[in-house]
């Protein structure tokens, strides 16, 4: 588990097709879902984060959920929200401190990255680079 | 690992596994309105019923509620027999009795060839079909504000001497889990209303969206640690938070 | 009253009696003639307690105290050789032995179900857990069934003694009784039991001074007749809402807070000492080869003599009801037994030479249940008493499952439908389909054998139900709607029906004939009840 989606602010220039990548991976019954990322001003000139799940190490939406439907994916790192326990009571919503649980007000679902298994579409797709799954070696701090 | 044989086909499931998992896993559509992940299989709307036997039974079958049923090596299963299907229609045929204008029924019974009951609809009928999820969920979540009250064909759900439920947090699960849609509750403004209860919703300090019950986000931040001032900020203000932030400091490399 | 050593019985005694017979009887030796027992056929007095008809048919095992000692004191207990065969149990048999002898005994349980006692206890003991539990069952709760309670009121050390004997051989350390509140006299003998017990050494830690703890509490229940189910009785013994799980994992497995659980009935644990005392070979030589022992019953209903009754297994019904009670009442025809309680079912005259016992009642298309037997008859009308049933199972199901709840529901009301004459033959059909999909649908015993009251009515008299739907009649003259009340010439004219009836729906002068005005006429049955010279047809 020592790959990670890293994302560098620097190269993205904001073209959102992570975010057309995302919808289409995780189509809702044969129609594009809500987005897990999204590229957000920066608030400097030509500066966009793609702001996306941080997988933290202590993870606030984990220990908000009631009914365990929050788990680690130990193969891949990420925190996976299994949309057939969640009784969609937000509580991981309001609690995530960078926004990155999501409720999908049209499918009547919270979201969230899940790293798409461990081969994240979006880091495929975006044509920056700004979006990159790869290893890495030193294991960085990770915290809620 | 065990071996059973479902409409004809040798599949394998884990040891422990409910039946209703491993037939789901297979692409068979079988109805079950009781069911949910997130609480112990309950049993209640026999839906999910199906026929089951085994080469040494000689012959014998059983009917079992799958939702319920642990996988068994040699069991073979069958979701379609004509008595299960017999079952699952009448079985629909009463819940419309009770409940005709619930969509989700209408649906199910529909699947089955049914479009009106051939029952006497019931006078105080409502779409609450009594699966038991929102009492149960709640109960999952720890709560255990509401529950089911008198027995039998007067059965409801319902707060504690139907009064405001004390301990409701007006997290809204109940409602959103129930599978007709029949738990009402109403979001004004900041003000929610759920059995009865009044909730004031805490806001966004950015947006001025509402988010979650002022008594959801105590809860929360006592029991579950989370600290009180991530719940100043709704999803969409966390996220822009969190771009600014970046950007300060990727505006920052940028300038060295 | 019977008077040791002689057995002689003296019925109907009241206060101002006794000091008559201390005088006459006691004193004298004389017969005091007025108060012996009169045989309703035969109109002869009888002297002899054990040659009453009623009471030499039976056999006693789990009555054997009743009426003999003071249920309240432990002495008259143990002076009638109680607790003997827990003191034996404790210290000559290892909890095998004791398994092996009620296994071999071939005990069932006589709560319904029949199942045997020794495999359920053996199964159990060979569960691994860190506390096992064992459960009475008093939650008697079918209409007119009242042997666990004259058990636990009169005798309740048996009751305690025969759970104590469990406890060991399953190897509990704790046990409950469950009583429903309606039994207030029950709980009150059982506590005050459980606590000359305690106080003597019989209860609590190293009993008789051996290695054997063990402890009882009694847990009330508040009379939901669903509670007499083995998993919902232990959740309301938990504290929890008394609903039925499914039991595909048995509660001797997982039962009482998921612990393994020994669950037996009042009855069936009244009959353990005995067996212990007196040996399996000796209780299985009681009864037939598959349901040994005896059984104890209410019997109530059209007989001239009802009541509590003991009789060892195979007995027929035409003994049970002729023999020991006395026959129909009024010597009209008999029409159907019901036995088994709400979910049992109603057996016909041409069912009456059965044996008793688990097996054949089921394969008639009735149930041993707990032991309620309600005799009926030809002034019953089989679609009305299905309907009676119907009502109470849709009354108490705990609405849990869909097929029970609403189920039941449908079937009563489509059984309202035929006694009121709206019915076709189609919903005759649809009744029995429907019953098919509640017993195999239903999540517990209550629902997988509710339609019992209709199926078996309908199997065995199901010319009634075709006449109360194609000639719209109810040939018993019970089913209101059905009915109507007219007056015949044997009328004399004496106005005590005018004035017997609450709605002026009858009106004549004196030495006249009187008419009914049908309109107005509720067909309450008052004016029937007051005639003196059946002038009143009921059709």
């Amino acid at each position: 588990m020592n790959a990670r989606l890293v994302v560098t602010p620097n190269l993205c220039t904001g073209c959102r097709t992570c975010e057309l990548a995302c919808s289409f991976t995780h189509m809702v019954d044969g129609k594009p879902g809500k987005s897990r990322i999204y590229p957000i001003d920066g608030g400097f000139k030509d500066l966009w984060v793609p702001v996306v799940c941080l997988q933290c190490e202590d993870p606030a939406c984990m220990k908000a959920c009631l009914v365990n439907a929050i788990t680690r994916n130990e193969e891949t790192g990420a925190m996976v929200l299994d949309n057939d326990r969640c009784v969609l009571c937000m509580a991981c919503v309001a609690a995530c401190p960078f926004g990155c649980t999501l409720p999908d007000e049209v499918n009547a679902l919270v979201v969230k990255c899940d790293l798409c298994d461990g081969d994240p579409v979006c880091a495929h797709f975006c044509p920056t680079k700004a979006l990159q799954y790869k290893t890495i070696i030193s294991t960085e701090r990770r915290s809620a | 690992m065990v071996n059973l044989t479902i409409n004809g086909r040798v599949v394998r499931a884990e040891e422990g596994e409910m039946l209703l998992n491993v037939i789901k896993r297979q692409g068979i559509n079988i109805p079950a309105t009781c069911h949910h992940d997130a609480v112990e299989p309950y049993g209640a709307c026999r839906l999910c019923t199906v026929e089951i036997t085994k080469e040494t039974w000689q012959g014998w079958k059983n009917y079992v509620t799958s939702c319920l049923y642990p996988v068994e090596e040699g069991l073979i299963v069958n979701t379609h027999s004509p008595e299960v299907v017999e079952l699952r229609k009448t079985i629909l045929d009463l819940l419309l009795a009770r409940s005709p204008n619930a969509r989700l029924i209408q649906e199910m019974a529909a699947e089955y060839g049914i479009t009106h009951t051939s029952f006497e609809e019931i006078a105080d009928g409502d779409d609450c079909i009594l699966c038991g999820l929102c009492t149960r969920v709640c109960d999952a979540l720890g709560f255990c504000a509401i529950s089911s009250v008198n027995r039998g064909h007067g059965r409801e759900i319902a707060p504690p001497l139907w009064e405001a439920p004390p301990d409701c947090v007006g997290c809204l699960a109940c409602a959103q889990v129930c599978p007709t849609d029949f738990i009402e509750y109403t979001d004004k403004g900041t003000e929610r209303t759920i059995w009865g209860k009044k909730f004031e919703l805490l806001v966004c300090e950015q947006t001025g969206r509402p988010t979650i019950t002022h008594e959801f986000a105590k809860y929360l931040s006592r029991n579950r640690d989370i600290p009180e001032e991530y719940f100043k900020l709704n999803d969409v203000s966390h996220r822009k938070e969190l771009a600014l932030t970046m950007g300060k400091i990727t505006h920052w490399g940028r300038e060295e | 009253m019977v008077i040791e050593p002689d057995g002689l019985f003296y019925t109907k005694v009241k206060p101002k009696d006794v000091s008559e017979i201390i005088e006459k009887t006691l004193e004298k030796d004389e017969i005091i003639d007025r108060l012996l027992y009169t045989d309703p056929v035969s109109c002869e007095k009888e002297k002899n307690y054990n040659k009453i008809p009623f009471y030499s048919r039976q056999k006693r095992i789990a009555l054997r105290n009743l009426g003999k000692i003071r249920p309240n004191k432990i002495d008259d207990y143990i002076a009638g050789g109680g607790y003997q065969a827990l003191a034996r149990v404790l210290t000559e048999m290892s909890p095998e032995e004791v398994i092996k002898v009620i296994s071999k005994s071939g005990l069932r349980g006589r709560g319904g179900g029949g199942f045997q006692a020794g495999r359920k206890w053996q199964t159990c003991r060979n569960i691994e857990s860190d506390v096992h539990y064992v459960i009475c069952n008093g939650d008697e709760g079918d209409p007119g069934a009242f042997m666990d309670r004259a058990i636990m009121e009169g005798d309740p050390h048996s009751v305690l003694e025969g759970i104590m004997i469990a406890a060991y051989a399953i190897g509990a350390r704790e046990g409950y009784i469950y009583v429903r509140e309606e039994y207030p006299l029950a709980i009150i003998h059982l506590q005050k039991a459980i606590d000359n017990c305690e106080d003597v050494g019989m209860l609590g830690d190293s009993i008789l001074g051996t290695e054997f703890s063990f402890r009882i509490r009694i847990a009330r229940g508040a009379g939901a007749f669903v509670c007499g189910e083995s998993s919902a009785l232990m959740k309301s013994v938990a504290g929890e809402v008394g609903e039925p799980r499914a039991k595909y994992i048995r509660s001797v497995v997982k039962g009482f807070y998921d612990k393994p659980t020994v669950l037996n009935n009042v009855e069936t644990f009244a009959n353990v000492p005995a067996i212990i005392s007196n040996g399996a070979d000796w209780f299985k030589k009681i009864g037939t080869s598959k349901s040994t022992g005896t059984k104890a019953f209410s019997l109530v209903g059209k007989v001239r003599n009802t009541g509590l009754i003991e009789v060892p297994m195979g007995i027929t019904l035409r003994e049970i009801i002729y023999d020991i009670g006395g026959g129909i009442l009024d010597d009209r025809p008999f029409k159907a037994v019901q036995t088994g309680g709400p979910s049992g079912g109603c057996l016909p005259e041409s069912k009456l030479d059965l044996p008793v016992d688990f097996d054949t009642l089921t394969e008639a298309g009735s149930m041993m249940g707990s032991g309620g037997m309600i005799v009926m008859d030809d002034k019953t009308c089989m679609v009305d008493v299905a309907k009676y049933f119907l009502s109470f199972l849709v009354k108490e199901s705990c609405g849990k499952c869909v097929p029970c709840r609403e189920g039941l529901y449908q079937l009563h009301a489509l059984a309202v439908k035929i006694s009121e004459g709206r019915a076709t033959e189609g919903d005759l059909d649809k009744m029995e389909k429907l019953s098919e999909v509640i017993v195999r649908g239903s999540l517990c015993g209550l629902g997988k054998s509710g339609p019992n009251p209709f199926l078996s009515t309908v199997r065995y008299f199901r010319d009634e139900y075709l006449a109360h739907i194609r000639d719209k009649r109810c040939p018993a003259g019970v089913c209101r709607e059905l009915i109507h009340y007219e007056i015949n010439d044997k009328c004399t004219g004496c106005m005590a029906c005018i004035t017997a009836c609450a709605y002026d729906a009858i009106s004549g002068k004196k030495n006249e004939l009187h008419v009914i005005y049908q309109d107005k006429c509720t067909k309450c049955g008052a004016c029937v009840a007051v005639c003196n010279y059946e002038a009143i047809d009921v059709t």
